[in-house]
């Protein structure tokens, strides 16, 4: 039997990101024939192939690292390396829509009666459920940090008491945020205001959702013993995650809920 | 004193016993980092006291290892058997159908007037 005399992770050959390129296509394409023709199924298969996709590589990272053993120290480092770049860009991402809100913002023009918000937008107060969800995210942030803690001092019912006290703290955010979409008196469509307003806090609920998604991934995992107090890279990945979703809703609080109403 | 090389400063710094029986970069195949065996019920864990959550799992990491690391050449997508196999077929199946289906519909897409 032979074996590896480095400490890096030569992967087995697999089909994930081949199916995950392929659901990139028909998404993409259905979102084109849904958008001019009126049909969904080449979108819905697009989303069930992507949702496939994830589903298989993230369980075969699961099963190559606490079950095979090859995340070492070195790996682990790439996959820090690899995290911090990712949300790099997802800040990146998140720059253009503070752009876009601040150069229609800072110089309104006349169509818009040359002030901010625009004639005919009355905005949120951002001193009602906003500022809640301000609240609920802030928490949320304690108490992953309290999960953290948890996890590195083998308090194992700590752990998950904290870290499903997390989640639904990010589950009451997404609920308030539903309700806010619904009862606002504008829409998408209520020109650069209503632009700037959905298309930034849409997108940051979107990723407090995969936040959740993933700490709620974390949340079995800690459940079936996958973490140890000095190995659970899993879980600080969602918790930077978690953060840096926190850190885009003090942001458009700031900028967009209270400078701009 | 114990000494391990730190990669960032690129120096050697002062260690505990434990980076030098587990040094950096070589982990044994087999994670020795499973909690305590469990012998029989759930209360023998030795990390926590009895509680509702501790009862309801078993921790199965050992035995999932172990099964994980049958040298057997078979890739970790299918490592499982049959439930991996389905799995698989069942997304490969859709997305070349999906791509077939998506390059007709494209096609067609693109003819000029007799389409909508």
């Amino acid at each position: 039997m032979t074996h590896q005399t480095h400490p890096y992770h030569m992967v087995n050959p697999s089909p994930w990101p081949l199916t995950g390129a392929m659901a990139a296509l028909l998404t993409t394409s259905g979102l084109a024939m849904w958008f001019h023709y009126n049909s969904t199924q080449l979108l819905i298969m697009g989303l069930i192939t992507m949702l496939l996709t994830m589903i298989q590589w993230w369980r075969d990272i699961v099963r190559e690292s606490t079950f095979q053993g090859h995340h070492t120290t070195p790996v682990q480092k790439g996959l820090r390396y690899g995290m911090i770049l990712f949300i790099t860009s997802e800040v990146f991402f998140f720059i253009g829509f503070f752009w876009a809100f601040y150069h229609s913002s800072l110089a309104p023009t006349p169509e818009l009666g040359g002030h901010w918000p625009p004639t005919g937008i009355s905005p949120l107060d951002p001193f009602e459920v906003p500022l809640l969800n301000t609240a609920v995210l802030l928490a949320s942030g304690v108490t992953i940090t309290w999960t953290h803690h948890s996890l590195m001092n083998a308090n194992r019912n700590e752990t998950i008491q904290a870290l499903s006290i997390t989640i639904i703290l990010g589950l009451y955010f997404t609920a308030l945020q539903a309700m806010e979409y619904y009862e606002a008196p504008f829409t998408i469509s209520d020109g650069i205001y209503g632009s700037t307003f959905f298309v930034a806090t849409g997108f940051h609920g979107l990723h407090v959702i995969i936040g959740s998604s993933f700490l709620l991934i974390c949340l079995f995992r800690q459940v079936f013993f996958h973490f140890t107090p000095t190995h659970h890279f899993g879980f600080e990945a969602a918790a930077w995650y978690w953060h840096f979703v926190d850190v885009v809703w003090l942001f458009l609080y700031i900028s967009i809920y209270w400078w701009g109403s | 004193m114990y000494y391990k090389f730190n990669g960032f400063t690129q120096k050697l710094v002062g260690a505990a016993a434990s980076a030098a029986y587990t040094p950096q970069g070589l982990k044994p195949l087999v994670s020795t980092e499973s909690p305590a065996l469990i012998f029989g019920t759930p209360t023998k864990l030795a990390s926590d006291s009895p509680a509702a959550v501790s009862y309801l799992s078993k921790n199965k990491v050992p035995d999932l290892q172990k099964l994980f690391q049958k040298a057997d050449g078979v890739p970790v997508h299918l490592k499982r058997g049959i439930p991996d196999q389905l799995l698989y077929r069942t997304t490969m199946a859709l997305t070349i159908g999906g791509t077939i289906y998506c390059l007709i519909a494209l096609y067609k897409a693109s003819q000029p007037k007799s389409r909508k």
